[in-house]
């Protein structure tokens, strides 16, 4: 029988009722629906552009910025161009960020299981803080936290700490590592990480060892011998080669007539301030995101844990939270996503993140074409986190049944 | 599967009976009547999708429905204020007064602007806006002048929107603590510099650290507010602004006396309203308007006596619409606008008496930039400025 003769004969499901056939459609219709809108924003936009000859275009990139930046952990100069003036925001942005992550999901694993603690005032104590961090905005909590740094100490009257930290409204200095030499520091870096490399290497291999033989091999022991000892035979050859060490000490140190410091590391009090402020929104939100992951763990687990004789640290340790760890992943890579975008509100407190550099730069080069650009780097950060998150929620996703 | 085919069946025969119908001569009287019923629906139909598809045409084209054929004026007219983009944040300029009003030198321009298109100061609406949403505001045309301390540059002039005129000179300045000894802008070496976002004095700012080997370090906020702030705590050496705005600004300082603002100024900053591009008589208007109040200056007509006959001056009859005419119809404007507007706001000496002068935050005026460079009628009205507007004729 030919198609034709079978679709005249055809006395299955109507078309109208038929499931596959309604589910195509509503497909492409909503295909249809979502390109044509897309389309539409991006015409109605250009002609817009058009209209009112605003300028667009990317040529300025290659320009001078000759603007200043308040904070760069790279190098920057006003001779540099746009370009790199972009990428010194996304470095001060994805500065931001990591550090945040980091910070907030210490504190935030702290608070969640505090809020589950046995001990009625740690747990309120832990309740109040979530629900006072997660329910004010977070822009009012930056300004909160800017009047706070506000009221420390001017730069003059800095707390001290044996002429190495200083602490002051304008921001806390510390002892850092510097390069002596860029291209020696590089040098040793990349070493260090073979170091590193090596030590794990070693790790896994005395782990295997100690799984199969049953014999302790000390892969903590071995592994960190390992490294070190990589670590500072590269530094000493570096060291007798180039003259000086790759890194040296630099001590921040009050200079000239405003006694502003120079030399260490410091973070400027919009750095202080913005990062306090992600951290301790973030936390409040990750506390309760570990809470749930805890409690979605079956009593009896814990239970089984403790019937073992296993101590309450140690039942956490190992038998809750690897397996909360599946519930918390998801919903976590999701905050760390709103850390990233939260730290455009840098602007309100001084800190030269991404977006505070992009809105000076309107003022020189076309808005459209800039605000296009913030997105692609926002975009390109959320991107990296979610991809960060699956390839960790892949590691540790049941195996088998 | 049954039931649905009967009631499609069913459907198709009413409609059929429904058309025929118009053939059927019983039923004549009834068919008028649904004709015309018909024809109702139609037209209305016909209505509603012109309406639509002019609406379709308008989001199509732009935004906002101004620009493409329709002209500002006639936009503004039909809205019945004017929407300025300005501040709150700024006495003297964009400041709010007890009552909760926004008064200044800036809202007054707006004022002015009204009066001259619509007949009343008060047709107002002020957009607020910090520094940075300057560009964005007026590219984009939501507003029919930004009137917000903006410097007049040309890259703004290339890419925001044009200026219609300067109004006020300023030039970038510094404030500093007076117990910091220093009394001189090079003295600033390895400062902290507070500065808001988005604006000619950030900019400025570098190119005068660099030519002069500062290394200033900036910290740039958003608000204006923030700034104050920051530097009143001592977070910043210093606070660079326009002149003007320091001097504004410093009466916020929880002990102004302990600041003194520096004598270098290391920039030009003329000051002026801004109008959207793309629509020349609209530009034409606002220039005419600030023009109005300048030559109101200068031909010494006060806004508690606006002449409304003939004087012996055909200058001053000519500007209020006695004798002669400068363009008004050519503009879309009235005959007396001059009338209105000088009566409504008063002259640019008297908007700057009431905000920026002795009324005011008490900018000295008299030998300044901003006097008059007039050669007017008025024997004691300051002169040898830089305001000055093309001639209204």
């Amino acid at each position: 029988m030919d198609s034709a003769s079978r679709l005249l004969t055809y006395q299955g499901i109507p078309v109208w009722r038929h499931v596959q056939i309604i589910q195509w459609a509503v497909q492409i219709v909503s295909g249809i629906l979502v390109v044509a809108l897309v389309v539409w924003f991006f015409s109605n936009m250009v002609g817009a552009i058009q209209d009112r000859d605003i300028p667009s275009g990317f040529s300025f990139l290659s320009r001078e910025y000759q603007t200043p930046i308040g904070e760069h952990f790279i190098p920057y100069e006003s001779s540099d161009t746009f370009l790199y003036a972009l990428l010194v925001g996304i470095t001060n942005t994805a500065i931001v960020a990591v550090a945040g992550v980091f910070l907030a999901t210490a504190l935030g694993i702290f608070i969640g299981v505090s809020r589950l603690s046995s001990n009625w005032i740690v747990s309120k104590l832990a309740m109040v803080y979530i629900e006072f961090f997660r329910n004010v905005p977070l822009l009012v909590q930056l300004f909160f936290w800017f009047y706070i740094v506000l009221e420390l100490p001017a730069i003059r009257e800095s707390f001290v700490v044996a002429d190495a930290f200083y602490l002051s409204n304008r921001g806390f200095s510390m002892p850092w590592p510097k390069a002596t030499e860029y291209s020696v520091a590089v040098i040793w870096l990349g070493l260090a990480a073979v170091a590193i490399v090596a030590g794990w290497l070693v790790y896994r291999r005395q782990a295997r060892m100690e799984e199969q033989t049953g014999r302790s091999g000390y892969p903590l022991i071995y592994s960190f011998a390992t490294a070190l000892v990589i670590g500072a035979i590269a530094w000493l050859i570096l060291s007798f080669a180039g003259g000086s060490s790759p890194f040296y000490i630099s001590m921040p140190e009050p200079q000239g007539r405003f006694g502003n410091i120079v030399g260490g590391f410091t973070a400027r009090a919009g750095l202080l301030v913005l990062l306090t402020g992600l951290v301790m929104y973030t936390a409040s939100f990750i506390a309760e995101i570990v809470r749930a992951g805890i409690q979605s763990v079956g009593r009896g687990q814990t239970e089984a844990a403790r019937a073992l004789g296993l101590s309450p640290m140690s039942t956490l340790r190992s038998v809750t939270f690897p397996q909360a760890m599946r519930v918390i992943i998801p919903p976590l890579i999701s905050q760390f996503l709103n850390l990233t975008k939260n730290s455009s509100l840098g602007g309100a407190v001084a800190y030269s993140d991404l977006t505070n550099i992009a809105v000076t730069m309107t003022q020189t080069a076309p808005a459209v074409s800039i605000f296009m650009l913030i997105m692609a780097s926002y975009l390109a950060m959320s991107l990296t986190w979610s991809l960060i998150g699956n390839l960790y929620n892949r590691h540790i996703r049941f195996v088998g049944g | 599967m049954k039931r649905t085919l009967l009631l499609f069946v069913a459907l198709s025969a009413l409609v059929l009976v429904l058309v025929g119908c118009s053939d059927t001569s019983a039923l004549e009287t009834e068919n008028a009547n649904l004709k015309a019923e018909n024809e109702a629906m139609k037209a209305e139909n016909e209505a509603m999708k012109a309406q639509i598809e002019e609406g379709m045409a308008m989001l199509a084209a732009g935004t906002l429905p101004m620009g493409d054929g329709e002209s500002r004026l006639n936009t503004v007219r039909e809205r019945g204020k004017v929407i300025c983009a300005s501040r709150d944040d700024v006495p003297g300029y964009g400041g709010i007064d007890a009552a909760g009003n926004n008064v200044g030198f800036d809202i007054d321009l707006c004022r002015a602007l009204a009066t001259a298109v619509l007949g009343d100061p008060s047709a107002i609406e002020i957009r607020l806006i910090n520094a940075a949403e300057r560009g964005p505001t007026i590219q984009s045309g939501e507003v029919d002048m930004l009137v917000r301390t903006v410097t007049w540059t040309s890259s703004r002039d290339a890419g925001w929107g044009n200026y219609a005129q300067t109004m006020f000179y300023d030039g970038q300045g510094f404030m500093v603590r007076a117990d910091s000894g220093i009394t001189d802008a090079l003295e600033l070496e390895g400062a902290t510099v507070c500065v808001t976002l988005g604006t000619t004095t950030e900019l400025n700012l570098q190119d005068f650290s660099d030519q002069n080997g500062l290394g200033i370090t900036v910290s740039t906020f958003e608000d204006t507010d923030a700034v104050v702030a920051a530097y009143d705590a001592g977070q910043c050496d210093s606070f660079t602004n326009d002149n003007s705005q320091l001097a504004a600004l410093r009466t916020a300082l929880s002990n102004p006396a302990d600041h003194v603002i520096l004598p270098n100024t290391i920039s030009e900053e003329p000051l002026g309203p801004v109008v959207p591009h793309g629509d020349d008589q609209w530009f034409d208007i606002v220039k005419t308007v600030m023009a109005i109040l300048i030559y109101g200056e200068a031909y010494g007509i006060s806004q508690s006596d606006v002449p409304s006959a003939a004087t012996d001056n055909t200058k001053v009859d000519r500007l209020l619409g006695i004798s002669g005419a400068f363009g008004q119809e050519e503009l879309g404007l009235s005959e007396t606008v001059a009338q209105d507007v000088l009566k409504a706001v008063g002259n640019y000496g008297e908007i700057y008496d009431r905000n920026l002068g002795p009324s005011g935050i008490n900018l000295p005026r008299e030998g300044g930039r901003n006097a008059l460079w007039a050669n007017a009628p008025c024997t004691d009205c300051p002169k040898g400025g830089q305001i000055y507007a093309a001639p209204l004729r």
